[in-house]
């Protein structure tokens, strides 16, 4: 799990070019969106993209998508959750 | 007025003091940092080719006291073309399937107009002319027939285009521009093609005269294919409808682009057209591109408000002062246009 949230912070980082942010800076709990990271909604639209590139992951119902990247953690734990092996 | 440009065309450098060399296939732009404009968070998303222009457009509007336009009125060529190829490429890397948001949104032409409004809020006339080596000249014609139907309009006109790797290979492919790495500075010298450009140049056009009012622009005429003989009466027409004619004509800024046969034909048509005028070149600095005349629009702009001529943009000098610059371009010899500039000093 460890390791899955460190590879999708530089994962994030590269998609969305959050160059000023270092992996380290963004927390496991840290929000993504609204006061936290700030992202917006195209930037939500990437990160579906990036789960079903990367991960192979597919968010069926989008209303589950704010719960889902709310954060790293919760980012991670939908893809451990939905990962086929 | 801004411009983003091969050469160090901003933060309020003297006219062309020092000119940039560039030793390379290609003439790309010298560009300023962009967070002394825009926030990180702004910048992440924007390519190169919409920094270049929403800074340029920044800094006209900024230099014109301008908080929101009425209008927003962009030419470009090509485009936004790195996002363009970035959305095609995934798309193929893809299978066409989960594509990236952000490239597809940004690939149109009519991104860099669009960003420019959202970021300003304006929600004014919007319009992007994407007509090759005319998409500027239609641009300016728009803008300048809506100030003369509504003079009190402030209208942000400007052309925008950049080169990419892929657009570079492309067009060196289809043998428009020279084969060899050359100096720019020896552009005309060796004359065995032209140099690819890029650049982002916005202005503010108004029908009112305000204090900060140098120069205004009197014409625009385009000329598709046109031989000697229509090119000749066209610009004559042109400046008799501006009351003028060829003797009035101090300084003739020509769009010779490093090409042996369409340059000679330039210069002839020059030569006999304004035998009396001082005559100069533009894209030794600037390259060739599909919305090059922009940069010259700066150049001329520039070479009034400031009364002088720099060095490095003079082919003849007839030593006349400047009160109607011409510029008078071509695109590969197919594309030739004709803007007048002239000085607010005498139009009162």
């Amino acid at each position: 799990m460890e390791q899955l949230m460190a590879d999708l912070k530089k994962q994030i980082i590269e998609a969305l070019n959050l160059k000023h942010l270092k992996p380290e800076n963004i927390g496991d709990d840290q929000p993504l969106f609204g006061d936290g990271l700030g992202l917006d909604s195209i930037d939500a639209l990437e990160l579906i993209v990036l789960l079903q590139q990367s991960y192979k992951v597919k968010i069926d119902n989008p209303q589950d998508g704010p719960t889902i990247f709310r954060s790293v953690k919760s980012i991670a734990e939908y893809i451990r959750a939905n990962q086929t092996a | 007025m801004g411009n983003i440009s091969p050469q160090k065309t901003w933060g309020g450098a003297p006219l062309l003091s020092e000119v940039t060399e560039h030793i390379h296939e290609r003439l790309t732009c010298v560009e300023p940092d962009y967070t002394q404009w825009f926030d990180p968070r702004q910048l992440r998303r924007m390519s190169r080719v919409l920094k270049m222009g929403v800074a340029a457009g920044s800094i006209a509007l900024k230099e014109a006291n301008i908080a929101i336009p009425d209008a927003i009125i962009t030419g470009t060529g090509y485009g936004c073309l790195e996002d363009t190829g970035i959305f095609l490429s995934k798309m193929v890397e893809n299978k066409e399937e989960a594509l990236n948001p952000t490239p597809f949104i940004q690939s149109t032409h009519n991104t860099i107009g669009s960003l420019i409004a959202l970021m300003l809020q304006c929600q004014g006339y919007n319009q992007t002319y994407t007509q090759g080596a005319f998409s500027f000249e239609n641009s300016l014609l728009d803008a300048l027939l809506m100030v003369k139907e509504e003079p009190a309009l402030k209208v942000l006109v400007g052309g925008v285009d950049e080169i990419t790797d892929y657009s570079h290979t492309i067009q060196k492919r289809f043998g428009k521009f020279r084969e060899r790495s050359e100096s720019n500075l020896n552009l005309y010298k060796t004359e065995d093609g032209a140099l690819n450009g890029e650049g982002a140049a916005y202005f503010v056009l108004s029908g009112e005269k305000s204090d900060k009012s140098a120069v205004s622009m009197e014409f625009v005429g385009t000329f598709y294919k046109a031989d000697a003989e229509t090119l000749q009466s066209g610009i004559n027409d042109l400046l008799q409808q501006a009351g003028l004619t060829t003797k009035d004509i101090d300084f003739v800024l020509l769009g010779n682009s490093g090409d042996q046969h369409n340059d000679k034909a330039l210069q002839d048509h020059a030569s006999v057209l304004f035998s009396k005028s001082s005559t100069g070149a533009f894209k030794h600095l600037c390259g060739e591109h599909p919305v090059a005349s922009a940069f010259a629009f700066w150049l001329g702009v520039k070479m009034l408000q400031e009364q002088t001529i720099p060095s490095s943009v003079i082919l003849k000098n007839a030593n006349r002062s400047l009160n109607n610059v011409l510029i008078y371009n071509q695109y590969f010899g197919t594309h030739h246009s004709f803007i007048l500039l002239k000085s607010c000093r005498d139009s009162g």
